[in-house]
């Protein structure tokens, strides 16, 4: 189960950060920045749902 | 939009932001912190302003139009019922459900002994404070959010898709909100973006205020650690949801870091050192923050006076709003000070004399922002406000 607790290091905005997700992915043979751009987006608007549950709602 | 609609709005914006930088506009800008008053105003009841967002942004635009306020927030029954519904929340009591349909929404704090996190999930939190939230948190704070390990189900499933997609929803509609403020009614929306204590935070929805107090005196070093491990989460929410052009604060909502509910060594040595660098952070990014102090800070005015100058907005709610004038005004615009007591029980008469008062004793050290003292509930008459409006009119220019 790659979402074990205390193992990965999750900085602000991070929920799962793009070089775990990376190592699960066939290889990149197009833009990888884009693939990144994309995950990272949608990864942070995770990161807001709990963090607004924290703190709004 | 009307050009001179457009043009009230400039004006307004102008007094606000001039006034919460600490210099002297053309008046006192006016900036009630309306909640469920506006329902009351607009004809609905507190179930129908939190249960259906649209109607609260209706009876806030409604206010907006018919009196002469500079700003207000969007809207300030924030807890939109909508979401912690989706969820399954378990903390809230919501009007119309299990309460009376004209009273407003309540935190429910947890029982002792049975908060969403427990003594010995410190170290959990420290290590992953995401993670911690995602796994061992939510299933606890909501009824439908499966615990980690246990088979998975339906409503599982459907409270991450109907809170998220409830979420976007909701957050989405500000935009438009806050253009129809300035469009329809010339008001300037008051604050952007959320901030809140580390150490408020482990006592609000993580241990509850008992279990923080008995952490204080049995494990403080891991309070320490844990408002250390939150620290660049809050600062990274706050800045993230602030305004992007740093026009509007940051609201900032004070609730028990304060003696009596700690003491003077655990505001010292944990709830300022950990709460200050996110503020400093903020300013040198060049964010404002409300500093809205809910209850009495009147133990830390000196403390707060540390801040850089206009840093902050200083709203005082019980306090006596003279003594923090002369504390803090040199340095930060203050905001509040009228007693939500006498906008629901006083006399009109009472609500003039005491503006006058408060405008012409706390402008003499700096600028005043004129609000209640708290956030403006529905126990408060229509006649007060007008008054209270009113007489900021006549007795705030400079």
């Amino acid at each position: 189960m790659p979402d074990q607790p205390n193992v990965i290091n999750r900085p602000p905005g991070v929920c799962v950060p793009w070089e775990e997700k990376k190592k699960e992915l066939p290889p990149i043979v197009g833009d990888e920045q884009l693939v990144k751009r994309i995950w990272e987006e949608n990864d942070g608007l995770a990161y807001v749902y709990i963090w607004q549950l924290l703190l709004s709602f | 939009m009307a050009k001179d609609t457009e043009q009230l709005y400039q004006q307004r914006l102008k007094r606000y932001t001039t006034a919460m930088r600490n210099e002297k506009p053309d008046m006192v800008p006016i900036r009630p912190f309306v909640a469920e008053f506006v329902a009351k105003y607009a004809g609905y009841t507190c179930q129908e302003v939190t249960q259906d967002f649209n109607k609260a942004f209706v009876a806030t635009r409604k206010c907006c139009a018919d009196f002469d306020w500079d700003a207000a927030v969007a809207n300030m029954v924030y807890v939109w019922a909508g979401i912690p519904q989706a969820v399954g929340l378990k903390y809230y009591q919501i009007p119309g459900v299990g309460l009376d349909k004209n009273v407003g929404f309540n935190y429910l704090e947890p029982e002792e002994g049975k908060s969403f996190m427990q003594q010995e999930d410190y170290d959990e939190l420290i290590a992953d404070p995401t993670g911690f939230l995602y796994n061992t948190w939510l299933p606890r704070a909501s009824g439908d959010v499966v615990a980690r390990g246990q088979p998975t189900s339906f409503r599982n499933n459907m409270s991450f898709v109907k809170g998220a997609m409830s979420m976007m929803c909701y957050f989405s509609a500000f935009g438009p909100q806050i253009q129809a403020m300035r469009t329809e009614c010339g008001t300037v929306s008051a604050i952007a973006g959320i901030l809140k204590a580390p150490m408020d935070i482990l006592a609000d929805k993580l241990r509850g205020y008992m279990g923080l107090c008995a952490d204080l005196m049995e494990c403080p070093e891991k309070v320490k650690k844990a408002c250390e491990a939150l620290q660049p989460h809050l600062l990274h929410v706050a800045s993230t949801s602030s305004d992007p052009s740093n026009t509007v604060p940051i609201g900032f909502w004070m609730h028990r870091g304060c003696v009596p509910f700690i003491s003077f060594d655990h505001f010292n040595n944990i709830f300022w050192p950990t709460l200050k660098p996110i503020i400093l952070e903020l300013w040198k990014r060049g964010k404002q923050v409300l500093f809205y102090a809910e209850g009495k800070w009147g133990a830390h005015l000196k403390t707060f006076a540390e801040l850089p100058e206009k840093s902050i907005v200083f709203h005082v709610d019980r306090d006596d709003v003279f003594e923090v004038s002369k504390v803090l005004g040199h340095k930060f615009c203050i905001s509040g000070g009228i007693p939500n007591f006498l906008l629901a029980y006083g006399k009109a008469q009472e609500v003039r004399d005491h503006v006058k008062k408060v405008i012409q004793g706390v402008t003499r050290n700096g600028s005043y922002i004129c609000d209640a003292s708290a956030i403006v509930q529905n126990d408060a008459t229509i006649e007060n406000m007008k008054a209270m409006t009113e007489a900021a009119r006549e007795y705030g220019t400079y």
